[in-house]
């Protein structure tokens, strides 16, 4: 489903990502997790299409076609989603208003029929019911005024309604207390399906607890180090990443 | 343009023909000065037609005639408590009612790379440096940039050389003393840092309290790549002193200009401080208070042009106006094509403390880029009720809880004056001035 | 892969749906401009002596007047003897059902409600065609409640007095360049008068429409509601597309008694130029409204995306104890457009209150302006001012500006101003994208969302336009 092959970005003429290599396949979890200016965020940046992060080298497939030469609005379409990190604030654009049109634009783009409001405002409430946002959500602008706890929620929320085939959540965790921990995990669990694979860019382990990955993988320095299953992320939890870090260099000595 | 000839533009063309200016025999001063003083007979004083000038009426001063100078100023007695405390023993350069004092300057221990002079020396010296810049004429100039061309008759010279950085602080200071008649003086400075250069320049005015005058000021300031000028400005001039200020500065690629300004004094103050960030992460950051009383009418106008990419700016300024003053304040921030990545911020509060005291304030944004952050924000008020009730609830009473507010409101802006002693006087100064405000 | 507006700019151009022209029969002035002019202009209209004595008043003023020279705005010079001061259908319609069904059929294509069903969707309209009122619908209902809405022409005649009384007593005659030349050629215009304690029943509306070619349009509108009355009023303007300049310059006067309440909103669509700056509306109006009386509430709201320049700053003089004064505004351009506006509150009376919310949006290689004054007279104790003024640019050649000017000479009041000036963010339109929101559709959206504070003050109708407007405009802009 995604492959990517050596790739190295740069943002702001800065090298950040320095030959990553990975392969998702549907119904999978794939946890990357790693320190602080690994590359974890640019990461999730480059698969959305992000302007001013520049590919340099390496390549990008998504379901067989070149992912880094589509527009993010055609990323989408193809159900490619970021949770962002950062959600922006959209002052005075309603969020019943651009949910409706980011899905009717992707079901355009997809030859499916647009939905109208009535069908629209059936589908976005029951959404709302079922992953327990605030009713007021859909009358309120963009992440407008949202603590940093909504947001990220709010974000889970998006990928539950849009329905992606391909969701990547960078830090979709930090800054969540444990209540909303669970909500994260369990909104992105009921979502696990055989057609559907993830990407969970995290810091911590904590929210691995929740969402058992199939595979994790150490990002170091714009690479790739370590890959294993759920176990070395408790690993990491117990050592640090600067045990990585060692291991890594140990390897690059041999 | 022919502007009526006033008593003020008719005896400053008396006053300009018989006078032998210092420098006088090269060719091309002797014609910029003729053709200055021209200019300006035919403009005039600048009126509130023009936008800069729109708050601040001449009309009175330019009825009224003007000596050019202060003929015995050079051998004056000056009382020495005048002398700002903070420079003594410091590398300091004097002017008395616009003349150079020798004996009160201390220019002996100068560093190496420093060149801290009178205009009028430098030009007897060696005129030929000083030819473009005092012979160049600009668009911007109005009546007093005109005047100050045609009659400056001193100044400062300060050069630094590149990659000298000056730990100690230049003083600078201008006093005026009582006369007798009203006189007129022009000053024109000249400050230039080269490459990586840094200094601290340290300006002060000081004056007896019935010393009425008008002094003329122009500096001009470049600062080239990677230079630093932290400038400082106290200006407690006396209480009849007109100061007419005009400062062009220039800043190269990652140059940076850090400006405090406290203006406390004089009977009219005005400071107009154009900079221009023309090289790439240019930077410039201003501070300024004024706090007036009495009559006083202070105008400040802070006109920033982004030239260069990445260029940023932010300025700060805060005014109280008591009595029957008027506070005038002007901040452009001007973005042109080709400026991307410019950030520019001017925010300006505001106490209006007494009914017959005005304030006007003017932010404005000329924006021709687009990779741009603007923002500007001014407000005119009064002290918060519920701090007041907070510090009376605490027992302290109305008249200095209200002060310690003004003080507090006014602190913004000496954030960052360099080095700590001189923060303290200015703190100081802040505190003498602070209006008694009736309860 | 970042946002290449010059590109797609010279792709798209903007369309202007209003553009048409009508073919119709009109009475015309030749071009030109003396007393005689003004004195035809009078007769034609049959209007009484002293009316004709003010307009020859407001002519001689006006020669002694120079056209201003803005700053920021180019405005070519204008050969005033080249307009024509007066054009009008020919068979002037006595009631609705004399009008010329292809004005009629004009403004059905423009939206605008005119007949049943204007009283169906609970407007009033009255409709200026070129220089003369041809339409002014639900006027029975209306004269139940005592409420005159009429076209000016008719309220000169009808209700002399009441003109007399009220006109140029807010915008006099010398006020301006452009106002002294309205106030000795405006053809009509509409007049409203809400008496005491009358709630208006229904939205009140006046549609501008210039047709003819090389004519000016003068239009001179009065409001007046009298104690604690209410109205609300609309005005939508538009033009065709021709090549050379057409002049627009409108006086508009608001009266507010005690406790009254005037809401005025504009939608101005006039014809902006094509996209190489040819052709488009000098749009040059003097707006003022009074709160003459204590607790009265004047209110202004305006969508700007039409003209090639627009210059007017609508301004409440804050005179009554308690009064409010209030300016909502989206100006939009694009192109060559060059737009200069905002607003002047002049706080006199004590407790006043003013609050100016402006947005701004420039694309293309147009100009926007923001310019207000907001002052504070010394008795104007407790004075209270909030100004709020954002502006973003769309591409590289387009500038904005943002002139405020504060006076303040009363140590109670509390002014306040902020404002921005960015370019439209990129983490919002990278954001609207990775949903899978197009670019164009997520520069409008974000565009509608910067305005939404200003299209909540509008009717729900005009809302509506105003929205669609802005997606025209906005049309080849980004891609």
């Amino acid at each position: 489903m995604l492959k990517i092959e050596n790739l190295h970005a740069r943002i702001a003429g800065k090298e950040i990502l320095k030959g990553l290599s990975l392969e998702v396949n549907p119904g999978e979890v794939h946890a990357i997790m790693g320190p602080n200016g690994a590359g974890k965020s640019t990461l999730g940046n480059v698969l959305a299409g992000r302007p001013g992060y520049e590919v340099t080298a390496g390549s990008v497939s998504y379901d067989g076609r070149d992912l880094l030469t589509l527009e993010p609005e055609v990323r989408a379409a193809a159900g490619v989603f970021l949770a962002f990190q950062y959600p922006v604030e959209i002052p005075g654009v309603n969020n019943t208003y651009f949910l409706r049109a980011a899905l009717n634009a992707q079901r355009k783009a997809r030859g499916e029929e647009e939905l109208d409001s009535m069908q629209f405002l059936k589908l976005v409430r029951g959404k709302v019911k079922d992953m327990g946002m605030p009713p007021d959500l859909l009358n309120r602008a963009v992440n407008e005024g949202f603590s940093g706890g909504e947001k990220k929620r709010n974000e889970v929320f998006q990928m539950a309604l849009l329905e992606p085939r391909l969701a990547v959540l960078d830090e979709t965790d930090s800054g969540l207390d444990i209540d909303a921990l669970k909500q994260v995990a369990d909104g992105v669990n009921a979502l696990r399906s055989p057609d559907r694979a993830f990407v969970v860019i995290t810091h911590y382990q904590r929210l691995l607890d929740y969402i058992v990955p199939d595979f994790v993988h150490v990002l170091s320095a714009g690479r790739i180090v370590e890959s294993g299953d759920a176990t070395l992320a408790r690993e990491l939890e117990a050592h640090g990443y600067a045990w990585v870090r060692e291991q890594a260099h140990a390897e690059a000595q041999a | 343009m022919n502007a009526a000839v006033t008593p003020f533009v008719e005896s400053m063309q008396a006053a300009a023909a018989p006078l032998q200016l210092p420098g006088s025999g090269p060719a091309w001063l002797d014609d910029a000065r003729r053709t200055a003083l021209q200019a300006f007979v035919e403009r005039g004083l600048p009126d509130t037609r023009n936008e800069l000038w729109k708050y601040t009426s001449l009309r009175a001063l330019g009825q009224r005639r003007h000596t050019a100078g202060n003929p015995d100023a050079a051998r004056r007695e000056v009382p020495l408590d005048l002398l700002p405390a903070t420079s003594a023993g410091a590398m300091r350069i004097v002017f008395v009612n616009g003349a150079f004092r020798a004996d009160l300057s201390a220019l002996d221990a100068l560093p190496g790379g420093v060149t801290l002079q009178p205009l009028s020396l430098a030009l007897l010296e060696q005129p030929e440096p000083l030819r473009f810049l005092l012979g160049a004429y600009t668009n911007e100039d109005d009546g007093f940039t005109l005047l100050n061309r045609a009659l400056a008759a001193d100044g400062v010279v300060l050069r630094i050389a590149a990659g000298v950085r000056v730990a100690d602080p230049i003083h600078v200071v201008y006093i005026g003393l009582a006369s007798g008649s009203m006189a007129a003086w022009h000053l024109r400075s000249l400050v230039e840092l080269g490459a990586g250069a840094s200094v601290n320049l340290v300006e002060h005015h000081v004056g007896q309290p019935d010393a009425g005058h008008l002094a003329n000021l122009v500096h001009d300031v470049t600062l080239r790549d990677h230079a630093r000028l932290g400038w400082t400005v106290v200006q407690t001039a006396g209480a009849e002193a007109n100061l007419v200020r005009r400062s062009d500065c220039r800043l190269g690629d990652d140059a940076e200009l850090d400006f405090h300004a406290l203006e406390l004094g004089g009977k009219l103050a005005r400071h107009e401080l154009r900079v221009d960030l023309t090289g790439a992460r240019a930077r410039f950051t201003s501070r300024g208070a004024f706090v007036l009383h009495g009559r006083q009418h202070a105008d400040t106008e802070v006109l920033v042009t982004h030239r260069g990419r990445d260029s940023v700016s932010d300025s700060l300024w805060r005014g109280v106006a008591d009595g029957r003053a008027r506070g005038v304040m002007h901040g452009r921030i001007l973005v042109l094509q080709g400026a991307d990545g410019a950030d520019g911020g001017f925010y300006n509060k505001n106490l209006l403390l007494s009914s017959d005291a005005e304030i006007d304030t003017r932010p404005a944004l000329e924006i021709y880029a687009d990779e741009v952050k603007a923002n500007h924000g001014a407000t005119v008020g009064q002290l918060d009720d519920t701090m007041l009730f907070y510090l009376r609830s605490r027992g302290i009473p109305l008249d200095i809880a209200r002060r310690m507010l003004v003080r507090a409101f006014c602190t913004v802006a000496m954030e960052g004056i360099a080095p700590a002693p001189l923060r303290e006087h200015c703190d100081t100064l802040l505190s003498s001035q602070l209006p008694e405000v009736a309860a | 892969m970042a946002t290449q507006p010059d590109e797609v700019q010279a792709a798209l151009s903007r369309r202007y749906t209003a553009g048409f022209v009508t073919d119709i029969e009109t009475d015309s002035l030749p071009p030109g401009l003396d007393e005689g002019v003004v004195r035809a202009i009078s007769a034609r209209k049959g209007e009484p002596e002293w009316m004709t004595e003010w307009r020859l008043a407001a002519y001689r003023r006006w020669l002694t007047m120079k056209q201003p020279d803005w700053a920021h705005v180019n405005l070519a010079p204008i050969d005033y003897q080249a307009i024509s001061y007066y054009s009008a259908p020919k068979n002037q319609p006595k009631s609705l059902a004399e009008v010329d069904p292809k004005i009629l059929e004009a403004y059905d294509k423009l939206g605008v409600p005119l007949h049943e069903r204007a009283r169906l969707a609970g407007v009033a309209v009255d409709a200026v065609f070129d220089s003369v009122s041809v339409a002014t619908t639900a006027r029975e209902q209306l004269s139940k409640v005592g409420v005159i809405f009429c076209s000016m022409s008719e309220a000169i005649r009808e209700h002399g007095d009441l003109v007399r009384q009220y006109l140029g007593s807010v915008v006099p005659q010398g006020d301006n360049f452009f106002a002294a030349l309205n106030s000795a050629v405006f053809s009509d215009g509409s007049f409203v008068f809400i008496p005491k304690g009358v709630r208006c029943p229904m939205e009140l509306s006046t549609y501008f429409r210039i047709n003819a070619g090389h004519t000016g349009q003068f239009e001179r509108t009065l409001i007046i509601a009298e104690e604690d009355a209410v109205v609300s009023y609309l005005e939508g303007c538009t033009a065709p597309m021709r090549d050379n300049n057409q002049l627009h310059a409108a006086v508009v006067e608001l009266v507010a008694m005690d406790r009254a309440n005037i809401k005025y909103s504009t939608v101005q669509n006039w014809y902006p130029g094509d996209e190489n700056g040819k052709g488009g509306v000098y749009n040059l109006v003097t707006k003022r409204g009074d709160c003459r009386g204590a607790d009265s509430r004047i209110t202004w709201t305006q969508v700007e995306t039409g003209s090639a320049i627009t210059w007017k700053y609508p301004s409440v003089i804050l005179r009554g104890d308690r009064s409010v004064g209030e300016f909502h505004s989206v100006a939009l351009t694009n192109h060559y457009q060059q737009a200069d506006t905002g607003t002047k509150m002049i706080h006199i009376g004590r407790d006043t209150k003013s609050k100016i919310v402006s947005k701004g949006i420039s694309a293309g290689k147009s100009q926007a302006s923001y310019r207000g004054l907001v002052k504070v007279e010394k008795g104007a104790v407790n004075a209270r001012n909030h100004t709020r003024c954002d502006s973003i640019l769309i591409g590289k050649r387009c500038s904005s500006h943002t002139f405020p000017y504060m006076e303040i000479k009363n140590p109670t009041a509390i002014v306040e101003h902020e404002a921005t000036t960015s370019k439209i963010s990129d983490d919002q339109l990278f954001y609207c994208r990775s949903r899978g929101i197009g670019e164009e559709d997520a520069v409008s959206m974000i565009v509608d969302g910067f305005c939404k504070q200003v299209f909540r003050e509008l009717p729900m109708e005009f809302a509506v336009e105003a929205k669609k407007l802005l997606e025209v405009s906005l049309e080849g802009a980004i891609g």
